[in-house]
């Protein structure tokens, strides 16, 4: 590891504590650490003239914890396994209605707005986890890198704004609140409603685990017909 | 520091669980990442009492808390895209923020009403088979 990947990941690591105690002073959806601390990584990078090529290394050290933390998961679903039980009926039809219902509105808005063939594709992919999203966008035609950003864009939008969304339409119970942003934000989305409580953690991770398994499947038959 | 050492060995058996995940993911060419099938795999072996949670639980609690930090390398990835967000930034938004709007909408209104509805149901049972 050279100098600067290391000064990189402490980097990472210090704004983002520093990040946590924002969060934890002014709580809001806008003080969230992942959208504050991005921010002042990009000006950082910016202003200093680092590309995000020379930042790689260090991404590559952070997120070999992402497929272990992931792994994680199984602990609050297993932890929730009850209520899981008690519910799938309802979790399966809301699942699959509304990843068809993302997928479908994703796509056509794109192509109201104009936007590429590319851009269109990607749409359809973003309300997965990105692994997923990479593979499944090659399947319909489109461009991975393209399809991580707006998955990942997704997720950021999911976890700024998905709670109060939630709220504002007067879904208030736990188990379908996490349901609905493990299956529209993916993973980056789990990872902030964790903080709202057990139930929509673990429920967050199912669906966005099934949201990755019925996504390719459901594109490989419709996405010629949309 | 035994409880440093009881995180790492724990931190390493869940990243043997995602290593052995990759190894089947590649080698039966299932279109499922490894994390997924990771996570599919811990739960059966909670679920069978091969793995208790006491093995796993500090390096998970601790991965779980951090959930967020190990995505921010990947979202920085976005200052690369400057020059679409300029072009077509707005229809981007509006493109993701109404889909994300339905998706949520839809999801959760259909999982909160069936589930309720269903709740309603059995409450009402209990009621009746109370008054008999």
């Amino acid at each position: 590891m050279n100098s600067l990947t290391l000064i990189n990941i402490l980097l990472t690591i210090i704004i983002y504590m520093g990040a946590r105690k924002l969060a934890h002073r002014f709580p809001s959806p806008f003080t969230i650490p992942i959208l504050t601390t991005t921010i002042i990584m990009i000006c950082i990078f910016h202003f200093s003239g680092i590309s995000y090529d020379a930042y790689t290394p260090a991404k590559e050290w952070i997120t070999a914890l992402l497929g272990p933390a992931t792994v994680a998961l199984a602990v609050p679903l297993y932890k929730n396994k009850d209520i899981i039980k008690q519910k799938l009926m309802p979790a399966i039809v809301g699942l699959i209605i509304g990843t068809l219902s993302s997928i479908v509105s994703a796509v056509w808005l794109s192509r109201a707005f104009h936007l590429s063939e590319n851009i269109q594709a990607a749409s359809a992919v973003k309300a997965v986890t990105t692994p997923v999203a990479i593979e499944t966008v090659q399947i319909i035609g489109g461009d991975p890198t393209l399809a991580a950003a707006l998955v990942v864009a997704s997720g950021l939008f999911g976890a700024i704004f998905g709670p109060a969304l939630l709220t504002m339409m007067n879904i208030s119970e736990p188990f379908s609140r996490g349901l609905s942003i493990g299956t529209v934000s993916h993973a980056i989305g789990t990872s902030q409603i964790m903080g709202e409580g057990p139930i929509q953690g673990g429920v967050s991770s199912v669906a966005m685990g099934a949201a990755a398994i019925i996504t390719p499947v459901i594109l490989s038959v419709l996405y010629q017909f949309l | 520091m035994k409880h440093t050492l009881m995180f790492f060995v724990q931190l390493f058996f869940l990243y043997a669980i995602y290593q052995v995940s990759n190894y089947i993911v590649r080698f039966l060419d299932i279109p499922l990442p490894a994390s997924v099938l990771g996570m599919i795999l811990l739960y059966i072996l909670l679920r069978n009492g091969t793995v208790q949670l006491r093995y796993i639980e500090v390096a998970a609690s601790f991965l779980l808390k951090h959930l967020s930090l190990f995505f921010i390398p990947i979202a920085i990835g976005l200052m690369d895209y400057g020059g679409l967000i300029k072009t077509s930034g707005i229809q981007l938004f509006v493109m993701i923020a109404a889909s994300s709007f339905i998706g949520l909408f839809v999801t959760g209104g259909f999982t909160q009403f069936l589930s309720t509805k269903k709740v309603q149901k059995e409450e009402n049972y209990h009621e009746q088979s109370h008054s008999h």
